[in-house]
């Protein structure tokens, strides 16, 4: 996929690290504004525990006809300086979607155009080896999620060689 | 297709203030929307359509849920009933 700056970017270059990743669209009108307060909440509380390794906030478009790479810039802006705005051809982003399993459906546009994408909504925590370790859906607290990727982290251990 | 710019993070708190100022309102008055006909315009003019027919949505499930909560589940009843 290509993140907000135009670089093109693949999960693999997120191995070793920690991730958050979230999908949704930008003219969400309440829930991914929600959402990612949340997940970049945690992701900062997180931080400011000097013994656990940084979080990559991910977040990634189901909406690549609007969300381009300059939309996704503007729209990363509010909430955390180091979260990620994905996006790309719509193939790129259903293969994306496809591989979390994530269904989304955008429902039909109106007389000015405008339309929303009906998505199912999960926070993604993936581990260092790129593996799903859990999900959290809109009845997580932020509270909920940092004490879970804690505990993930405590419990972690990596795949052998 | 016509690339439209994503309310801003100011924009959505305006919209959101201005829903939830209607939404006292049709609270205040038993769900009566003639006396809240102002709030409903200010809403409508800081929401984008789209937003106005989701949160409209979303009211009537949160009424809908708040009734179960409180009087339970009534199936409707049949067409034709044995």
């Amino acid at each position: 996929l290509l993140d907000h700056t135009g670089r093109r970017r693949r999960m693999a270059d997120f191995h070793g690290q920690w991730v958050l990743l979230y999908f949704g669209f930008t003219r969400c009108p309440d829930i991914c504004p929600e959402e990612l307060e949340k997940l970049c909440g945690a992701v900062g509380r997180l931080e400011r525990d000097p013994a656990l390794p940084p979080v990559q906030p991910l977040f990634v478009t189901l909406d690549p006809r609007r969300d381009d790479a300059a939309a996704m810039a503007r729209y990363i802006r509010d909430f955390h300086p180091r979260l990620l705005g994905l996006t790309g051809s719509p193939e790129e982003v259903e293969a994306a979607a496809h591989a979390y399993r994530v269904y989304s459906h955008a429902g039909p546009p109106d007389e000015a155009g405008d339309y929303v994408v009906d998505h199912s909504i999960a926070i993604y925590l993936l581990g260092p080896d790129g593996l799903l370790l859990d999900y959290y859906g809109r009845s997580k607290t932020e509270e909920q999620i940092v004490q879970s990727v804690r505990q993930h982290m405590q419990t972690y251990k990596p795949l052998p060689d | 297709a016509v690339k439209m710019s994503a309310p801003t993070m100011e924009e959505r708190k305006a919209c959101w203030g201005a829903r939830d100022e209607f939404w006292r309102c049709l609270d205040r008055h038993g769900d009566d929307g003639s006396k809240c006909e102002k709030l409903r315009l200010a809403f409508e003019s800081r929401c984008p359509q789209q937003w106005v027919k989701h949160f409209d949505k979303r009211r009537d499930f949160l009424k809908y849920k708040k009734k179960l909560e409180t009087e339970g589940y009534h199936p409707p009843e049949a067409a034709g009933k044995s």
